[in-house]
């Protein structure tokens, strides 16, 4: 389990951010990364600051006003036509999203 | 000028109530409203787009509807900018990001549904800091927005537009998206009211979503009264936002006017400490005497946590805003690089769309949440902010066991000059140390204008309650209307010529 230091301080170097930046499907520059490596070490340096907070037994907030959402009726209602939904789709194919091909 | 023209002194309520007359028409309002914006928006930039003939139409459709003899709605020929992270059907929607550059949505935001329902006429949309992250317009892919107050000063942000819009009388009212302050701090910064409801008060759908669990849509208005109207026009329940509460609706206008006698006053002894401008803080305490003198008790309260607000939202605003970003990828609408290999390959497609797309800022706030959400990083940062909100919220339980409002300064300074925080990220986020804490914490506040400084800027009163209790904040604000110097100032940009 994690010590008294629960922040692990990571090095938030070009490396992290490039991997980091690949997790978002964001292709940045090399300059890019240097720059934003900068800035976010600071940023994560100021949020730091929270691991003095003793939290301790508190439960984290996920939504503030209430515990859990209700749930609707599993019932099927109108939506967005398929004309709507592809109206404002850079490339329209077959009824659907054209996309470059991919292999998984 | 008309009493009931967007540039006299009726607003929201005076409009209406002229329209529904038959005083005015909804024609020559919205008239009124277009010639101010030509003359004005050029130097501005408070608009982006404005469907003229559009607006137009909407306007004589509510005239012929009086002319009928049918009930018109309590918004009748009112006027209402959008700011442009919210859905228009048919009109250029981009939250001033390239990536939604010429995005027309194929349907209406709820709220927008309800205006229109009201007989407001939607009358354009307003510039804002890209996706709605930053404090001043300067994130805006198309330009920055000027404070009509002084042209080398920002309006704030992100609903900058939204706010100058107003302030320069270009609408009595308009629509914004508070997340960590984006009403309250540019309306606090351009003189005009502006109000973020209880979380969940105002249905979300239809807002081009930033951090789920805090954003809300919320009215800017000339006069306390126009905004409580805008806001009981907004508010309900939608089964189309899960988020959205279910709870009746009220008339919030009711209870502007009412005593405030015997009301309790908090004021947190963290929002009056170092980094507050000394101007700011005088004309704050001055609202604050003059509200004690108005019957209410004005006791001090300690909320212990504040000084946490800026590093838990970050944590938790920017991871949320990462996951709500994901969708812009070239696929089904916006931006899609066609650049080398996004041609060829799909997630070279993704990485260069975004990339391109983005604006650094933006960029800046998706890698920090990615970060924060990441594997090995999840428990320490975004887990324990989380805890730290709990503990936010519980500073406001505490302080509301003993009073009924908290009220502080809604900005630690006036109106800063275009240019002066661009080069530090960190510096801007602290902008918002007076807003964040009650959008952590889910209840409703709103900014209301108090004496200028010196220098003739603005300065705004912010005034939070429980949640749920709009109307106790309104009644108090309201109040504090009544007295205040501020009440009828104008920008010299805007003010009629003498003579």
């Amino acid at each position: 389990m994690l010590g008294s230091r629960a922040m692990p301080g990571p090095k938030l170097d070009r490396a992290l951010v490039l991997h980091v930046a690949k997790l978002a499907s964001l292709s940045l520059s090399e300059g890019e990364a240097d720059r934003f490596a900068g800035e976010l070490a600071r940023i994560v340096a100021y949020v730091e600051q929270l691991d003095a907070v003793d939290t301790a037994d508190v439960a984290p907030t996920a939504h503030v006003l209430v515990e859990r959402m209700p749930l609707r009726t599993d019932a099927l209602v109108p939506c967005l036509s398929h004309e709507d939904a592809l109206s404002q789709a850079p490339q329209v194919e077959g009824g659907g999203f054209a996309v470059p091909t991919f292999v998984e | 000028m008309l009493e009931s023209s967007v540039t006299g002194q009726g607003g929201v309520t005076g409009i209406a109530a002229d329209v529904r007359a038959g005083k005015t028409s909804a024609e020559s309002v919205t008239l009124a409203a277009l010639d101010q914006i030509a003359k004005h928006n050029g130097e501005l930039n408070a608009f982006l787009e404005v469907p003229r003939e559009g607006a137009l139409a909407q306007a004589r459709a509510i005239d012929a509807k009086r002319a009928r003899g049918e009930t018109l709605g309590s918004l009748a020929g009112v006027p209402v900018a959008i700011k442009d992270a919210i859905c228009v059907r048919g009109v250029a929607t981009t939250a001033a990001s390239k990536i939604l550059a010429g995005y027309e949505p194929p349907y209406d935001a709820t709220v927008i549904e309800r205006l229109r329902a009201a007989d407001a006429i939607i009358l354009g949309k307003t510039n804002m800091d890209e996706f709605a992250m930053g404090s001043s317009s300067e994130n805006s892919a198309f330009g920055v927005t000027r404070n009509p107050w002084d042209r080398t000063r920002t309006p704030g942000g992100s609903s900058s537009g939204s706010a100058a819009a107003v302030a320069a009388r270009m609408a009595p009212c308009s629509l914004g998206s508070d997340t960590g302050g984006s009403i309250r701090q540019p309306a606090c910064l351009t003189g005009t009211v502006g109000l973020k409801p209880t979380y969940g008060r105002v249905s979300r759908f239809g807002l081009i979503a930033f951090a789920s669990s805090l954003d809300q849509i919320g009215p800017f208005a000339t006069d306390v009264r126009g905004a409580a109207r805008v806001l009981s026009v907004l508010a309900g329940h939608d089964p189309r936002d899960a988020t959205s509460l279910a709870v009746p609706t009220e008339d919030f206008e009711a209870a502007c006017g009412r005593s405030v006698r015997g009301l309790r006053i908090g004021v947190p002894e963290e929002y009056f400490s170092e980094g507050l401008d000394p101007e700011v803080g005088e004309s704050v305490r001055g609202a604050i005497r003059e509200l004690e003198a108005e019957g209410c008790v004005v006791t001090p309260v300690t909320m212990p946590h504040t000084r946490f607000a800026v590093a838990t939202y970050y944590v938790l605003a920017t991871a949320e805003a990462s996951s709500n970003l994901a969708r812009f990828d070239g696929v089904r609408y916006g931006l899609r690089s066609r650049d080398g290999d996004a041609a060829r390959d799909l997630r070279a497609m993704y990485g260069k769309t975004r990339d391109a797309g983005f604006g650094a800022e933006v960029k800046r706030r998706i890698l920090l949440g990615t970060f924060v959400l990441s594997a090995g990083y999840y428990d320490a940062y975004y887990r324990k902010a989380q805890k730290v909100r709990t503990l936010i919220r519980r500073d406001f339980d505490r302080a509301f066991e003993g009073v009924d409002v908290i009220c502080s300064p809604a900005s630690p300074t006036p109106a800063f000059r275009l240019g002066e925080k661009v080069d530090d990220p960190l510096a801007m986020y602290l902008n918002d140390i007076y807003t964040l804490p009650a959008s952590l914490a889910g209840v409703p506040a709103m900014s209301v204008p108090c004496a200028p400084t010196r220098a003739g800027l603005p300065v705004g009163l912010h005034v939070a309650a429980r949640a749920m209790d709009e109307a106790t904040m309104l009644a108090v604000a309201s109040a504090w209307e009544a007295r205040s110097p501020a009440a009828s100032l104008v920008p010299p940009l805007v003010a009629p010529a003498k003579g």
